[in-house]
């Protein structure tokens, strides 16, 4: 009973939170410390990610799914919440990384300015992600959705130069016609079959599916919503604003992005895909999609010489790899293929997060993240040079790393249905290793060059509170590179979630009854 | 045939909208076409709702007012709803435009690309 | 805008009596949220407009003396708060997230639907509050996001 509160708590703690921060910092001005409002943040993300330990310890430990009528109005015609193993490692991702952003923001943002406003869009994107992640309502996830994506715009635009404002701008536009897609395809849904909840949705799509195969306005609408989420998700041909987005955000909101956004929307997607449409008819789309997205992302990484542009657009390769293990799960290789898909959403939410950490370091310290003028920081910061081996280790997938493991699923999963998908999977592997040493080689190792050398020597050191959250990161990808069983534990009942249609209906409905 | 009309309509916004956005070479009216572009989902949205000769659903005189049927009030809430999204993204992207303006004195997208690649 | 000066004295008098009529007008929509068209969201729009409207006839100067932005930071996080309240009352009192506090009262009346005028209250606050802050911030009066 308690936990189940817990669930709408974790969505209102953060956003609440999020609105009482521009009071704290006038608290902390008239107290004469802007750290009061700092800390107000980092104990607001604490106790959410204390919240989802609790959801966690009943979804996975004991199998349930947690259902909530919000107001008392039983679905299927009130909004309710429910959280199954899928949405539930959606929102833990979301809520740690927003907690490791919130971390690393004490000590990288110091000397912002309007940091009111920073760590207020922050925890109202935390709470956006999460709320996207429960809800069972699809109209509500597209409201907690657009929450998500109008904070994302303010906090791209954050730095307030030109190129900030750029990204910001074509982000915005670009968001906004994935808004609209995504209503459009809300409007035709509830045309067809008058309901807004997930799961009556899918039961009554379900139905005509049956009786009458798969009619052109469920196709129409299921088009427009993988544009409108996979817009977010940085899915090819959509990408576009992603590079510029990312560069040109603070490091900590683009680590926020790469492992908290992208995973939501990630989940959006399936969600609404398997969940009303039925999965195996989507797989091919999936997999035709993530191999061009893996395939060109990959080719656009390496020619960049901004690091951040080079992660970002890496990111999009790895987005690839998600849909073409969710893809061949549905297309015959079944649970392996979801768990690999999945698990690899897990590890990416983990290691990207860690490469952008790293990027703002070497921010902080030398104050530009292109590639020509770096060299040599090794000497100046080992345990940044670390951290970023480890997690290039990891996204290229070698053994002991946690993208190892995930890889490894997918190449066993498309071996399952075409031995082809593996080898360009291993192709781009390959590929990814490739530019990853060449960043690497490039940034950190060397000589410093001339405008290193005289960064450095104005900068001050790095704030512990910085290390600190890329040192977790970098032990977590250790961690489930060795023990992988960990993460599948948490990643089995999410596969196995978002497979079973009919167990997310039954629990939904018969709550109400 | 009058519940026909609105669908085209919508159709026309909608397209109208995607033209401004993509075509015209002025960032506030690329804004404006978003606008339009938003208002004709929303008027395909409440379209949804509508049954022919309903009466619109506010309730003034007790409960038997509604014996004819009343046209679906949920996708107006959802209109709604949507309308204050969109209006959030107006205005942040009008804001950006403001300091796209100061930055670089022009509102051609065209000439305000610093990001390459 | 550099009208620190304010627009003529026609449009000033006309103004001065136009805004409280305004503002209950937007009360009036924000009340009677649940029975008659609007609510919260236009109701806060009609206030806010009405505050942009004696910003545009009085100038800048005078209306940063009528409502100022920590005002209007303070106002929106009232706003915020009384639904989150709200909310939890409704979990401490009766078990489920945003239930009804006052109960459902008579049906067409002020008194009916239980919490939603409240609700519509806060979020009308809040509304008002956030447009006012976008107006300043965009003619740059307080700077800021």
């Amino acid at each position: 009973m308690i936990v189940d509160d817990l669930t709408i708590l974790a969505i209102v703690v953060p956003l609440i939170g999020g609105f009482l921060t521009p009071l704290m910092g006038m608290l902390g001005r008239k107290v004469g410390s802007p750290k009061v409002r700092d800390y107000f943040a980092l104990l607001v993300s604490i106790v959410t990610v204390v919240f989802m330990f609790y959801i966690g310890k009943a979804v996975i430990g004991q199998g349930q799914m947690l259902t909530y009528s919000l107001a008392g109005r039983l679905a299927p015609w009130g909004i309710n919440l429910a959280v199954d193993g899928f949405a539930f490692l959606a929102g833990l991702v979301g809520s740690s990384v927003t907690l490791v952003a919130v971390v690393y923001s004490l000590g990288f943002m110091e000397q912002g300015h309007g940091l009111d406003k920073y760590y207020l869009l922050l925890l109202i994107l935390s709470a956006g992600m999460i709320g996207v992640s429960f809800t069972g309502d699809i109209f509500n996830l597209y409201v907690f959705f657009e929450i998500m994506s109008l904070t994302s715009y303010g906090l791209v635009a954050y730095y307030r130069d030109g190129k900030a404002l750029e990204g910001a701008f074509k982000y915005l536009v670009i968001g906004a016609l994935g808004t609209v897609a995504i209503l459009l395809g809300i409007g035709v849904l509830y045309g067809m079959v008058g309901t807004l909840n997930i799961a009556d949705l899918s039961v009554r799509l379900g139905a005509i599916q049956a009786a009458s195969g798969f009619t052109s306005p469920m196709m129409f609408a299921l088009g427009l919503f993988i544009a409108g989420f996979g817009i977010k998700i940085g899915m090819i041909p959509l990408h576009v604003w992603l590079p510029d987005a990312y560069q040109a955000a603070p490091s900590s909101i683009t680590a926020a992005f790469a492992g908290g956004t992208a995973v939501v929307g990630v989940y959006a997607l399936l969600r609404s895909t398997f969940m009303l449409f039925g999965a195996v008819d989507m797989s091919t789309i999936f997999v035709f999609l993530g191999f061009v997205s893996m395939i060109v992302g990959a080719f656009m990484a390496l020619v960049q010489t901004d690091l951040k542009r080079l992660l970002a657009y890496s990111g999009v390769s790895q987005m690839g790899y998600i849909l073409v293990g969710v893809g061949v799960g549905g297309l015959g290789a079944g649970l392996i293929g979801v768990e690999g898909g999945l698990f690899h959403m897990l590890n990416n939410a983990i290691y990207k997060s860690l490469l952008f950490l790293c990027a703002g370091v070497i921010v902080y310290k030398v104050g530009t993240t292109d590639m020509d003028k770096l060299g040599g920081l090794s000497s100046e910061m080992p345990v940044t040079t670390l951290t970023f081996l480890i997690g290039a280790l990891a996204i290229a997938g070698i053994p002991f790393f946690n993208g190892f493991a995930s890889k490894l699923q997918i190449y066993f999963a498309t071996l399952q249905v075409n031995p082809l998908f593996t080898i360009i999977s291993v192709v781009i592997s390959a590929l990814t290793l490739a530019y990853f040493l060449k960043a690497l080689g490039e940034v950190f190792l060397g000589q410093p060059t001339e405008e290193v050398k005289e960064s450095i020597a104005e900068s001050k050191s790095i704030p512990k509170k910085m290390l600190i959250p890329m040192v977790f990161l970098a032990f977590l990808c250790v961690l489930l590179g060795v023990l992988p069983q960990l993460g599948l534990e948490i990643v089995e009942p999410a596969s196995e979630a978002l497979l079973s249609r009919v167990e997310y209906v039954e629990e939904v409905l018969h709550a109400a009854i | 045939m009058i519940a026909s009309l609105h669908y085209p309509i919508a159709i026309l916004m909608f397209v109208v909208g995607i033209y401004c956005l993509l075509f015209r070479r002025n960032l506030i009216k690329m804004v404006m076409g978003l606008g339009i572009l938003t208002n004709g989902v929303h008027l395909f949205l409440v379209s949804v709702g509508y049954r022919i000769g309903g009466a619109a659903p506010i309730l003034t005189g007790g409960l038997n007012q509604f014996a004819g049927a009343p046209v679906d009030p949920l996708p107006q809430v959802l209109v709604l709803t949507s309308i204050v999204i969109d209006i959030s993204i107006v205005a942040l992207a009008l804001s950006l435009i403001i300091y796209i303006y100061r930055e670089h004195g022009t509102l051609n997208p065209d000439k305000i690309r610093e990001l390459r690649g | 805008m550099n009208e620190d000066e304010g627009m003529s004295l026609i449009v000033k008098t006309l103004t001065r009596s136009l805004f409280p009529i305004m503002v209950l007008f937007g009360a009036y929509v924000i009340l009677h949220g649940h029975i008659t068209p609007g609510g919260g969201f236009p109701g806060g729009v009609i206030i806010a407009t009405g505050v942009v409207m004696m910003l545009l006839a009085y100038g800048a100067k005078k209306a940063k003396q009528i409502v100022n932005v920590n005002q209007t930071t303070i106002l929106e996080s009232f706003g915020a708060l009384t639904i989150a309240v709200l909310g939890l009352l409704g979990i401490v009192l009766i078990g489920q997230f945003l239930e009804g506090v006052p109960g459902v009262g008579y049906i067409g009346t002020l008194f009916s639907g239980s919490n939603l005028a409240i609700l519509n209250i806060g979020v009308g606050i809040k509304v008002a509050a956030g447009l006012i802050t976008i107006t300043y911030a965009m003619l740059e009066l307080e700077g800021g996001h």
